[in-house]
């Protein structure tokens, strides 16, 4: 792929203050500024601050525009920054989900699956899900439960495609092809927050039938936070808005909050 | 049934299904992006310490054959209203769950508190307290591993409910129960002490009828159970349990009594005998899917077996494997077996040998759960099978609900089986096919 002399300059620039703040990357000098990159926005993107607590809400808009609701608050807590999290989503609304809580242990690793627990308030019941396809839908949203936790860099090879002045685009293709829906996304991420803000999937034919957009970010203890999002499946024309509220980190959350424990019995401290 | 056909049954019901909803369906206009944030944004920033909701439920349902022992085709008529109500306090909440209805099957109106519990934790007692949490009141309960098959968790059920299609939260049957859950770094512990015996609601003649020994035929004879025949002495069930290298281990302990009135008096009338029950399991991570292992010893009062009135001991196995086999669609099977101690005994003096129980008697499930559009649409094939009794149980059912305020569902339960006297097969004139329709309503 060409590289014009200008854009590799701003991305050398760019690399320099990334390894200033993550000296393990370190490779050849093109994968060195594509890896930072992408590794700055995936951090940037999932593991703000140690740990974190934000309400949420979303809209769920079908093609035929009827609507459904979903709130939650979800606590989040980082074994390590870019790999390992623990991760609590305990349902308010609607009615038939209320009290239902999902917990989940994401493991970076490829070769682990996420650990994952649902809790049925109506027969109080723990039970263990067994790892599925992350790209389903999360909770009946356009969503998919990847896009919530994170869809780990280390899945995808990136290029570095164009860029404005604002933007880094770049080009992911998947390592093993077999293990999902989409041919390519094409990325954009945010110069200055290193969020990604724009991601729009290709099949092979090259149609774009997928689209997750950040529409507000906003600072929250000097972190750029995206509050609201939308994904658009562009085939049906459905779409799910979410919008996150009373967002805060590093609040020192207990490792034993990611436990059974909060499934039966909420933590109701930090969901207020 | 094989799972070829299992599949064609429940894409059959899909395809009935979708196409009412269909027409049922209705198009919003729909507004602009921006008003529809602005809709995101009537979001109640002061989050109300009390807050309610509930749901009206019709549900029908009918007998695909007659049963000659019950006129009534009719296996299931409610009209439903269940309300839910909580209070949050700093750190703990008092919970309401409860039903009012019109049973048309069994032409009463009942009403059922199936939660009214305070839960908190004891942290006001000092620095010890912190790590103990306590539910006490009306509630459901459950633990162990096992799908549709309890080995360990010796909770009640109301299987009448089940076999009628009902939603399967109400295959759990309330009680009144204080449990005590502790956690340590050691390990984790639940105490549950019901203060008098809670049985299940058993296949009782009402609306389905059983198989009776002593005639060797069924009958809708209501089987009631004299007062002086029910404990109201109080139940115990204790769990031990601790993830160790990525392994759920779960022990487990019962005191209380069988949960069916599966022991007689000295008159032949049916009563509660007592029951010990331990056992254990492990759940991991197998593969690209989950494995379990359950084990449980049910330790009656016949310890040598040879009294005909009371059941004999029973060691319970079950081990099953769940994976999803291709997006959304998740499949399991679960080995279960029940071996009965003494079984020479019990064929000696028992007074219909005929109709005991093999010494081991298995059952396989088999099950498929798919969701699609988005989760709004569920469907759901398990099917139980003994090769030893040589019957079984195939339940389909789904759910479809495009929107948050209804639900469409329905289903079959269908039991087959060679002769008339086992497990599942003397259910054969209970199988049945529902439908129901539940409206969300709340704050």
């Amino acid at each position: 792929m060409f590289i014009g002399q200008q854009y590799f300059k701003h991305v050398r620039v760019l690399s320099f203050a990334i390894m200033f703040t993550l000296p393990a990357a370190f490779a050849t000098a093109e994968s060195v500024d594509v890896t930072a990159l992408i590794t700055a926005s995936e951090k940037a993107a999932y593991y703000a601050g140690d740990d974190g607590r934000s309400d949420a809400r979303m809209l769920i808009v079908d093609g035929q525009g009827r609507k459904q609701m979903r709130q939650f608050t979800i606590l989040r807590k980082d074994v390590a920054d870019n790999g390992d999290q623990k991760m609590m989503v305990f349902f308010s609304r609607p009615a038939d989900v209320k009290d239902t809580v999902f917990r989940v242990e994401k493991h970076a690793s490829l070769q682990q699956e996420d650990d994952r627990w649902l809790y049925l308030p109506a027969l109080d019941l723990v039970k263990r899900i067994s790892a599925g396809d992350k790209r389903t839908s999360f909770t009946g949203s356009h969503f998919f439960y990847e896009d919530v936790s994170g869809r780990a860099v280390s899945e995808d090879n990136f290029t570095l495609q164009s860029e404005t002045t604002e933007r880094y685009i770049l080009k992911a293709s998947p390592k093993t092809p077999d293990s999902v829906e989409f041919s390519y996304y094409v990325v954009e991420i945010d110069k200055q927050t290193t969020l990604p803000v724009l991601i729009n999937f290709y099949r092979e034919n090259g149609e774009n039938y997928r689209r997750v957009e950040a529409v507000s970010v906003e600072t929250i203890q000097g972190k750029p936070t995206v509050t609201r999002s939308k994904v658009t499946d562009l085939a049906s024309g459905g779409y799910t808005l979410m919008e996150f509220r009373n967002v805060s980190y590093d609040l020192g959350l207990d490792d034993n909050i990611f436990s059974e424990r909060s499934l039966r019995t909420p933590p109701v401290q930090w969901l207020k | 049934m094989n799972r070829q056909a299992t599949v064609a049954l429940a894409l059959c019901l899909m395809s009935g299904l979708t196409t009412t909803g269909y027409a049922r369906q209705f198009v919003e206009e729909q507004s602009g992006q921006d008003d529809l944030w602005e809709d995101m944004g009537d979001w109640d920033e002061t989050v109300s310490p009390f807050n309610w909701s509930g749901f009206l439920d019709v549900a029908g349902g009918t007998r695909l054959q007659s049963d000659p022992y019950h006129p009534d085709n009719t296996t299931l008529a409610d009209v439903r209203m269940q309300l839910q109500g909580a209070y949050t306090f700093s750190e703990s909440k008092i919970s309401f769950r409860g039903d009012a209805l019109y049973n048309g099957a069994e032409d009463s109106w009942q009403s059922q508190i199936r939660e009214l519990y305070w839960q908190g934790n004891l942290g006001f007692l000092g620095e010890a307290g912190k790590s103990v949490d306590v539910k006490a009141g009306q509630q459901i309960l459950t633990w162990g591993t096992g799908d549709y098959l309890f080995l360990n968790d010796l909770f009640p059920k109301d299987y009448q409910s089940f076999f009628a299609g009902r939603d399967d939260d109400y295959l759990k049957y309330p009680s009144l129960s204080m449990k005590v859950s502790g956690y340590f770094n050691v390990l984790n512990v639940d105490v549950v002490i019901t203060p008098e015996f809670e049985p299940d609601n058993g296949i009782n003649g009402d609306i389905f009828s059983y198989f009776n020994p002593q005639t060797g035929e069924n009958t809708s004879d209501r089987l009631s159970v004299s007062n002086e025949n029910t404990p109201d002495k109080p139940e115990y069930a204790l769990r031990l349990y601790k993830t160790l290298a990525g392994t759920e281990l779960a022990v487990y302990g019962y005191k209380g009594f069988s949960k069916l009135p599966q022991a007689a008096d000295v008159n032949g009338m049916p009563r509660y005998s007592e029951l010990s029950v331990t056992g254990f399991s492990a759940v991991r991570a197998v593969g690209p899917g989950l494995g379990k292992l359950e084990y449980a010893f049910h330790d009656g009062e016949d310890t040598s077996g040879n009294d005909p009135r009371l059941p004999n001991d029973q060691s319970r196995f079950l081990v099953g494997y769940e994976q999803e086999l291709i997006a959304n669609l998740t499949g399991g099977i679960q080995w279960y077996t029940e071996l009965t101690h003494d079984h020479e005994a019990l064929m000696t003096n028992s007074l219909w040998p005929q109709y005991e129980p093999s010494q081991r008697r298995h059952v396989l499930t088999t099950q498929l759960r798919y969701r699609a559009w988005r989760q709004t649409l569920s469907l759901q094939a398990f099917n139980f099978y003994s090769p030893t009794d040589g019957d079984g149980y195939l339940s389909l059912k789904t759910t479809w609900s495009p929107v948050d305020t209804w639900q469409l569902g329905g289903g079959l339960n269908l039991f087959y089986g060679d002769e008339p006297h086992t497990f599942y097969s003397q259910f054969r004139d209970a199988s049945n096919v529902y439908v129901s329709f539940r409206y969300y309503f709340g704050e």
